[in-house]
């Protein structure tokens, strides 16, 4: 029986899709069988960050409105034969579907998939209420900022007011050059004002942009994105992972930047 | 004297005109006796049916259906109701065989479409501007774009596998011509040269080419 997991952050450009792909990627890669369900109708991205636009003919949508059947609608990943992507439509607008609709739909996905994992749009209106519906978990993205803090906290009151089992918490784009200099929250002063369970914590690394342009997720690879990313899915999985020694890559980095720079 | 029952004939169809002025049990026999003498001209076929002249019960029109099947060859499939539901079912046929025609035709659009917006037309269309990824057209005929399409486009969406798609920048992320689908490649290369290009289907392929005049010497209508 899968488990259902919501990415979620109520703040838009935190890096909820990126997230999802990621995550979703690193699952796969660790055996898992994983479908990711873009709800963000009207305003798909996730398609485009996994570099499956081009195979786009139906959606999801399509699937609710019984256009198609779900193994039509869904996407089998380039990369990992164990990895599918249920794409959102874009001519739509969130109204298009509802709640019951899919707590339906994730059911059913229950019964093939050890991992549903739902990007979840900005916002907590219809589209968001549309993307816990089914969820048994949350997995909170926040950046080290007050506006993204604030409305993770807005967030997180909503998913315990919906029952969600248990959140977690993704602090992501993490300077810790700026961190040091007492210019940017820590993690652990993420942690102190949410009060949740950290699950990762992803610095921020300009493969990520790269990543994304190219539609090739990066967890896994050398970059500290990627191995954070990994982490975060080992962690799901329910490993004991230490975090991160992000300081030592600071160096490197800056010593690169000074490269780049004269 | 009036007849009593008249057989219209239609391709897929017969109206049975009956007269309003004729008692049911009268009218029963005429129908009988009709059928039976036009079993020949009418054959063996599958045929809906329209009760025209006179209102009848349902049951009525049911023991008349099983009148006709017993003194001819013909088998009754259905039963047009009403007067509209036969006039939208001439329509549509009649629509059919219009968008036939139109193929050929074609009508403009100015603008650009943009993420989320979608053409959908009849005829050909021909679009004064750019078609960028997260849009798409969708056309029955063929498709031209004087600009760039980066989105999806349908030609021929009803089967028509002569239908084409030209844009003066190709870079689509999918095309469709009849039941054919073609996605873009997942590398693209870097450098892309701004080239008119037409998109056309050859035995369950489509094809890329630029528009030269031997590709515009073999395109059909």
């Amino acid at each position: 029986m899968g488990e259902v997991i919501v990415i979620t952050s109520g703040k838009g450009g935190v890096g909820k899709t990126t997230t999802t792909a990621n995550v979703g990627t690193g699952l796969a890669m660790l055996g898992k069988k994983v479908v990711l369900i873009d709800t963000d109708i009207g305003l798909r991205n996730l398609d485009v960050v996994m570099g499956l636009e081009n195979r786009i003919v139906y959606n999801l949508v399509d699937v609710v409105e019984n256009n198609c059947r779900i193994k039509q609608a869904l996407i089998k990943d380039k990369r990992y034969p164990n990895l599918y992507l249920l794409p959102s439509a874009q001519t739509k607008d969130k109204t298009a579907v509802s709640p019951e609709q899919m707590k339906k739909l994730a059911d059913e996905l229950r019964e093939e998939f050890d991992y549903i994992l739902m990007d979840c749009p900005a916002g907590i209106e219809q589209g968001f209420k549309n993307a816990i519906a089914g969820a048994d978990r949350a997995l909170v993205v926040t950046t080290p900022e007050v506006s993204a803090v604030r409305d993770a906290d807005r967030i997180i009151g909503l998913l315990e007011a919906n029952e969600i089992g248990s959140t977690h918490l993704i602090v992501n784009r993490l300077r810790t050059d700026m961190v040091k200099e007492g210019n940017m929250m820590s993690s652990d002063d993420v942690v102190e004002i949410l009060a949740v369970d950290l699950i990762g914590v992803v610095p921020d690394d300009e493969q990520i942009v790269i990543s994304t342009n190219q539609g090739e997720p990066l967890v896994g690879s050398e970059s500290m994105a990627g191995q954070a990313y990994m982490n975060v899915c080992k962690r799901i999985l329910g490993e004991e992972v230490p975090y991160l020694d992000l300081e030592a890559t600071r160096g490197f980095f800056q010593k690169l930047k000074s490269i780049f720079k004269k | 004297m009036k007849e009593k029952v008249v057989i219209k004939g239609t391709k897929s169809g017969i109206i049975l005109v009956l007269d309003a002025d004729t008692e049911y049990t009268e009218l029963k026999e005429a129908v009988a006796e009709k059928f039976e003498k036009s079993a020949g001209f009418l054959g063996e076929a599958e045929k809906a049916i329209a009760f025209q002249g006179k209102e009848l019960t349902d049951p009525q029109k049911i023991e008349l259906i099983d009148i006709i099947q017993e003194h001819c060859k013909l088998s009754i499939v259905c039963i047009l109701e009403e007067d509209d539901t036969l006039e939208n079912a001439f329509r549509q046929s009649m629509e059919r065989e219009v968008a036939a025609v139109d193929y050929s035709t074609g009508q403009f659009f100015k603008g650009n479409l943009r993420s989320g917006q979608v053409l959908d037309v009849e005829t050909s269309i021909i679009i004064i501007g750019d078609v960028k990824a997260g849009a798409k057209v969708i056309s029955k005929g063929n498709v031209i774009i004087l600009g760039s399409l980066k989105g999806n486009v349908y030609a021929g969406a009803d089967g028509n596998v002569n239908a084409f798609v030209v844009a003066l920048d190709m870079d689509p992320v999918q095309i469709r011509i009849a039941d054919t689908i073609a996605r873009s490649p997942d590398h693209p290369q870097k450098k892309k040269v701004k080239e008119t290009k037409i998109a056309f289907w050859d035995s369950g392929n489509i094809y890329i080419e630029p528009l030269d005049k031997d590709v515009m010497g073999d395109i059909r209508l």
